[in-house]
């Protein structure tokens, strides 16, 4: 439970609730404030901000697409919106992996939000179906490695007082690239044993091979 | 690297013995073993089949020796032969029992001789076995005095957990394949867990926080697993834990090859420890009349 006081929630929630109280007479205003903040965050995309206390690891990839039953986009939700990155991924500062949301929290905001664009429609389908999407695995580590997203979260972003919760996307950048310039999440680092490695050396991470192999 | 890990855990090792406290451990993990305790039930075998992912090899395998049980129930009789006259089907006093798993050497015999240092000494105090590194020279299966590593001579994950008895496999363990050699970890996925949620809430481990499956599912409650670290560190006010409390009452001391045997009392030993392998498993001598 301690984890979850160093945690400003509100923040998530607030975040999220910003569409559903639109009002009909409210829509332009909120359109002319979506586009400001599309605006500052195209500016603002060119200053990287660093992660203090932290040495990101080096090392870069590329995959193959993965296509998704729905292409999401991250980059709506993450970066025009702002919603915090464990405001859906909501385990991972909680267990070993960070977590697909469930169908019902998609539809918590899109209920209201969006109803009329085709990929809100498709999840309302899935969703009356009583169906999730069969959504595809895009970063995956091999069965023989123990990775825990939760101990990750705590050594960069809750023992870290110098990094704001709200740049948590800064600390999963370190393994998942830049998710707020995507749509659908891609894999852009290599997530090798000599990628984790490196960076279990700069930040002092432990190098007992039981602590990662099983 | 392999040769300085070798060489860092041996001096470690020596260090630790010769200061007379493992300064560098986290963690001591041991063991002690009631064998007036043990009924030879064989539940600590099967707990270990289920939380470890250990094949089941068949009979015909299992009688060339390949079977992949990392803890075995061993019987010894008293009467090796039951005579001419035989007045009963049985021996008279019966098997006496002894559960055999890994034991965990400070000084492990199997750890020097893998040429790919797969095997090596974690600051638990743990003889570790890394399976993706394991090449299979099978030099440990060798050179240890117990008998205690297993080969993966086939690929049994086909065949052992046909559909759909594959839902039922650890996914906190590996399911290893031809060519790796295996061993007892003492439930290491256990420890793990453990250790990261006494981590995620800023804490020690507790004592009796971890259980191996082997102890946890003990019907007599034989085997007994902690961590061992209290015993060698009294100052530092770390309370004695369980483990501690029975190799301390029985006055079993690791870094010694001979344990004091003055009274009958003093049941505990460990196997084979003249050959300075230094367990961290205890037996309790089995007592009975005659």
């Amino acid at each position: 439970m301690s984890v979850l006081q160093h945690l400003p929630l509100g923040r998530f929630i607030k975040a999220a609730g910003r569409g559903s109280r639109q009002t009909k007479h409210t829509v332009q205003v909120s359109f002319i404030v979506m586009l400001l903040m599309a605006a500052m965050a195209i500016f603002s995309a060119n200053v990287n901000a660093e992660v203090p206390n932290a040495v990101p690891p080096e090392g870069e990839y590329s995959g193959i697409h993965v296509e998704q039953p729905i292409e999401f986009p991250h980059d709506i939700h993450a970066d025009v919106n702002e919603i915090n990155c464990m405001y859906c991924h909501t385990y991972a500062r909680r267990s070993k992996v960070a977590g697909i949301p469930p169908t019902s929290k998609c539809m918590g905001c899109h209920s209201i939000i969006a109803t009329d664009k085709p990929r809100i429609q498709k999840l309302t389908e899935y969703w009356e179906n009583k169906e999730s999407p069969k959504w595809k695995k895009v970063h995956d580590v091999p069965d023989f490695v123990h990775f825990t997203h939760e101990k990750h979260i705590k050594r960069f972003v809750i023992d870290n007082e110098d990094l704001q919760v709200e740049n948590v996307s800064e600390v999963c950048a370190f393994c998942h690239g830049d998710v707020k310039k995507m749509t659908v999440a891609e894999k852009v680092k290599p997530l090798t044993m000599g990628f984790c490695q490196r960076c279990h050396q700069a930040n002092d991470g432990p190098s007992d091979c039981w602590h990662c192999h099983k | 690297m392999s040769l300085s890990n070798l060489i860092d855990d041996w001096s470690r090792y020596r260090k630790g013995r010769e200061e007379g406290g493992f300064h560098d451990y986290e963690h001591m993990w041991g063991m002690s073993i009631d064998l007036n305790k043990c009924i030879g039930c064989n539940a600590c075998s099967v707990a270990c089949y289920a939380e470890n992912n250990l094949a089941v090899v068949g009979k015909e395998k299992f009688e060339k020796g390949q079977g992949m049980h990392w803890l075995r129930i061993e019987r010894y009789w008293d009467e090796p032969d039951l005579g001419e006259e035989r007045t009963s089907e049985f021996q008279q006093h019966g098997a006496s029992f002894l559960p055999m798993m890994c034991q965990q050497c400070n000084a492990a015999t199997c750890e020097p001789v893998c040429p790919v240092a797969a095997t090596y000494h974690t600051p638990d105090g743990l003889n570790a076995q890394v399976y993706n590194r394991c090449i299979g020279s099978r030099y440990c299966s060798n050179n240890c005095p117990y008998r205690l590593r297993y080969f993966n001579f086939w690929s049994y994950y086909e065949n052992s957990w046909p559909a759909p008895l594959q839902m039922q496999l650890n996914p906190d363990i590996s399911v290893r394949d031809k060519g790796v050699m295996e061993k007892c970890t003492f439930c290491v996925q256990r420890i793990r867990t453990v250790k990261d949620s006494a981590s995620m809430e800023n804490r020690k481990v507790r004592d009796g926080e971890v259980q191996t499956a082997c102890s946890q599912t003990c019907p007599t409650g034989a085997i007994e697993f902690g961590d061992m670290l209290g015993m060698y560190d009294p100052e530092t006010g770390v309370a004695e834990t369980k483990v501690t409390k029975m190799w301390r009452k029985y006055q079993v001391e690791l870094g010694k090859t001979k344990q004091n045997k003055q009274t009958p009392e003093l049941r505990g030993y460990r196997v084979f420890e003249f050959l300075n392998t230094d367990p961290c498993v205890m037996y309790l001598d089995r007592v009975r009349e005659v």
